[in-house]
């Protein structure tokens, strides 16, 4: 048995095929999407943070330029004329590394001073201008700037009209802020995301630390030992250790079984051994012819018990075996119990046996295994046949939405309902029978098998009619319907069929 | 040493005398001074092209020879600082135009500060970062593209044996109130720099006109009526009040009224105690320069503490750090003093650059002291 529960070397297995860990899968799934994240959020960040810089640093050049635009003045109805105030060089200077270039226009389309090629955008018409100033990008002397225009109406001047200011500033404050908050924005991200694998790690870790502790207990186990494990789990793991559990418990109890079952069936088969040698011994030592011939006879009916219970033994094995290994297919259980029928009741019986065998002209299906069936069934009529029955014999299979059963019933003295319960264990003689060397198994049998079906064994004792013949003692075996429900509604159309001697 | 001063003045007139005459453009046949390399063999030259005289740079350039540069060979070419900044906005734009500079110019000097700056801003500069320019304070540096490496404060001078003690003015208010008082002593006996032909001189009044609106009203004013003198170079200022022609300057050049002093004229200095404009003179490697990496050891070198104290033993006395030296009349450490005024290299001096806002400023200071300059004109010899 330990041979079976150790299985495969689990390091054999392991070296195998190198299965991939869960910890390391899980990582590199968490790992993927904080780096797709944060490669997501700092591309968000950068755009963000070149906005921010502009924003705040387009403040600066628009304050300039009306500072230059507002200088402006026209002296008594002449020219235009600027005086550039230094205060709007110094608001620029707060950006203290960025080049400034600026051209003031007058009124009549003149440059007043500054930078004559800068170029006036195409969408510094006055009409924009006077909605307020006009900010954007553009190129000049080989640098892209930033380039603001604001405008001024100047009514008094010899050609009114609008006066425009132009103030352009190098990029490089705007991109050093904008570096600079991305970096930190990234330093965040990646101090998150770094947090988040570690935390991720950890909480792998602790997560697969039940399943861990599982594995050491059952690697420090004895093989033998098949207790229910105590280790200490969460809930998410305690299904796991249920199953385990049940496991053991399920292969514990068969095991159990097995051994008694072997226990009982050695010593059932050492008794009527032992019974056999002696009288073969006093069979050898017996002069006298007649007795001799009743010695071999009685010798021949311990052989031929003894060849039974061995048959019981082995069958009671296979029932077992088929139980867990046999898939189950739609049995008819008519076609099952005719079969057990005629096999059951011996063509040469001394005494004469009325045997009735009733059942609907439809098949009645059940899922399960024939050979086992037809074991329990033959079991049956057999114990009938034998034990009791001295003159009938009635089979009954029949069905209804919810169940199918066999009956075999005879009038014979039957069981008593004390020993109901404990002639469906193996070996249990009855006591009544205990002249000859009863199989002991074959209720037992019956009942394995109608566990192994979902299905139950049941007795009833006929009560004693007025005209005073015994009631008949009656056997039941009944199953769940199957899925494919047959027609009971010629259920108890009787066909009858005699056994003659 | 009123001669060597003299002579220095008649040599530079001479010299814009004869540009004047053979050479109005821009100029090609400026006088180039080589100084051949220590260690002979290289053939490595460096070309400095400079707004300064010779004498105040030439040792500092035979000093950076000996330190780190034996086998280099330098030239020195020295403009007015109107002509070098045309001279390397031309080269600027012609090299962005072409892609190759018009002439070897490896490193530019100038005082004219808001030049500079304006060269820097029109992407004509070269940018230069070492352990030297990064000890330079921020206000006398721009992009790390053009540096200052002197610190020049602009003072008040007086003839010590003409102006009694008790006359010295010590403020702008002073000085004022001084050529209101005794205008008997002081009229036609008072000189600043013309600010038409003097880079520095336009700093200095600008920044006098920006710090203090109302005393640089009344100052002018003052000037005018006093009928103030006007000179191109502050040399000539301390010449004419060391030699008693002219009694009081304002706005000289500290570095060279300190060494006027030093040599051993007869002037008081005060640092004016309103404010006290100080202005760093410039130096950058231009985008066309042959030798950048050669021009940045220069650079390295005129800021490291070697040629601090050689320049400070020579035309250049005053330092960053360097306390004022014992015979000047102002604050201990000035660049420390709440009177601090540092002209900043900074984009500011586009506004300086301004030419509506020159021609405006010259417009209104010719006003004042034109008169004053025109009779100046005439009496020169």
């Amino acid at each position: 048995m330990s041979v079976r529960l150790s299985g495969t070397d689990p390091a054999k297995r392991r070296s195998g095929r190198r299965q991939p860990s869960l910890f390391a899968r899980l990582l590199v799934v968490i790992a993927t999407v904080f780096g797709v994240g944060a490669g997501i959020l700092g591309g968000a960040a950068w755009i963000y943070a070149r906005v921010a810089a502009d924003e705040a640093y387009d403040r600066l050049l628009v304050g300039a330029a009306f500072q230059i635009v507002d200088s402006i003045s026209v002296p008594e109805g002449r020219r235009a004329a600027i005086d550039i105030p230094v205060a709007a060089f110094e608001t620029l200077s707060l950006a203290p590394q960025d080049r400034v270039f600026y051209r003031v226009i007058g009124p009549s389309g003149a440059t007043l001073t500054g930078d004559d090629d800068l170029r006036v955008p195409s969408k510094a018409t006055p009409e924009r201008l006077a909605s307020g100033p006009l900010v954007l990008d553009d190129r000049y002397k080989q640098t892209p700037v930033r380039v603001v225009a604001v405008g001024r109406y100047l009514s008094d001047a010899d050609v009114p009209g609008w006066a425009i200011t132009l103030v352009a500033q190098s990029r490089e404050a705007r991109s050093a802020l904008a570096r600079d908050l991305t970096g930190k924005a990234l330093i965040l991200l990646l101090g998150m995301s770094a947090l988040g694998i570690l935390s991720v790690a950890v909480a792998i870790r602790l997560a697969l630390a039940p399943l861990s502790r599982i594995e050491a207990a059952l690697l420090k186990r004895d093989p033998h030992d098949l207790q229910a494990l105590d280790v200490e789990t969460p809930r998410e793991v305690e299904a796991l250790i249920t199953s385990i559990n049940g496991f053991m418990e399920r292969l514990a109890g068969r095991i159990r079984v097995m051994h008694r079952f072997i226990a009982d069936a050695t010593h059932q088969i050492r008794t009527p051994l032992t019974a056999l040698a002696s009288q073969v011994d006093l069979l050898r030592d017996e002069p006298h012819e007649e007795r001799r011939a009743r010695q071999i006879e009685r010798l021949q009916e311990r052989t031929s018990e003894l060849g039974r219970l061995t048959n019981q033994v082995l069958s009671h094995a296979m029932v077992i075996h088929r139980s867990e290994a046999v898939m189950f297919e739609r049995v008819d259980l008519v076609a099952v119990a005719r079969r057990a029928l005629a096999e059951g009741v011996p063509l040469s019986l001394e005494r004469s046996l009325h045997v009735d065998f009733n059942a609907p002209a439809e098949p009645v299906w059940i899922l399960g295994d024939p050979v086992s069936l037809r074991e329990a069934i033959t079991n049956l009529v057999n114990n009938a046949v034998q034990h009791g029955a001295p003159t009938r014999l009635v089979v009954t299979v029949e069905g209804d939405e919810t169940r199918r059963w066999v009956e075999v019933a005879d009038d014979g003295p039957g069981i008593p309902p004390s020993d109901w319960l404990t002639v469906r264990k193996p070996f249990e003689r009855l006591k009544q029978s205990s002249k000859t060397i009863g199989s002991g198994l074959g209720l037992a049998i019956v009942d394995d098998v109608a566990k192994a079906h979902d299905g139950a064994v049941s007795f009833r004792q006929g009560e004693t009619d007025a005209a005073g013949s015994t009631g008949l003692f009656t056997v039941t075996l009944s199953f769940p319907a199957s899925a494919q429900p047959t027609s009971v509604a010629n259920a108890g159309v009787v066909t009858a069929m005699s056994s003659q001697p | 040493m009123i001669v060597r001063h003299l002579k220095s003045c008649v040599v530079q007139l001479a010299a814009s005398l004869l540009a004047l005459v053979v050479v109005p453009a821009a100029g090609e046949s400026r006088e180039e001074v080589r100084f051949a390399a220590p260690t002979p063999g290289g053939n490595v030259v460096l070309a400095i092209h400079a707004a300064t005289d010779i004498d105040a740079l030439e040792p500092l350039i035979r000093d950076f020879q000996a330190a780190s540069a034996p086998d280099v060979t330098v030239t020195y070419t020295e403009y007015q600082t109107n002509d070098l900044f045309a001279v390397a906005r031309d080269d600027c734009l012609h090299r962005s135009n072409t892609g190759r500079s018009s002439a070897q110019i490896d490193v530019i000097i100038s005082s004219s500060v808001d030049q500079l700056v304006k060269l820097v801003n029109d992407g004509c500069a070269t940018p230069h970062r070492s352990r030297e320019t990064a000890a330079v304070p921020d206000w006398a540096k721009w992009r790390d593209e053009v540096f200052g490496f002197t610190f020049e404060p602009a003072l008040i001078v007086y003839n010590r044996d003409l102006v009694p003690s008790h006359q010295v003015p010590r403020t702008r208010v002073e000085l004022v109130e001084l050529l209101r008082s005794r205008p008997e002593l002081y009229a036609g006996k008072v000189v600043t720099y013309d600010v038409t032909q003097s880079g520095i001189g336009y700093l200095f009044a600008f920044y006098d006109a920006y710090s203090g609106a109302t005393t640089y009203g009344r100052l002018i004013e003052a000037l005018g009526r006093a009928r103030a003198v006007v000179r191109p170079t502050s040399a000539d200022m301390v010449a004419d009040i060391a030699g008693g022609r002219l009694l009081i300057g304002y706005n000289v050049l500290g570095s060279y009224a300190y060494r006027a002093l030093r040599d051993g004229a007869p002037i008081g200095i005060v640092v004016p105690r309103e404010y006290a404009l100080v202005l760093s003179r410039g130096v950058m490697i231009p985008v066309g320069a042959k030798q950048p990496e050669l021009a940045g050891r220069l650079l390295d070198y005129l800021l490291s503490s070697r040629g601090q104290q050689k320049a400070s033993a020579g035309a250049f006395p005053f330092g960053f750090d360097a306390p004022l030296p014992p015979d000047i009349d102002g604050p201990v450490m000035l660049a420390r003093s709440s009177l601090f005024r540092p002209i900043s290299i900074s984009v500011e001096l586009l506004a300086v650059q301004d030419r509506a806002k020159r021609e405006r400023f010259l417009t209104e200071w010719g006003r004042s002291l034109a008169p004053v300059a025109s009779a100046l004109d005439l009496n020169t010899p």
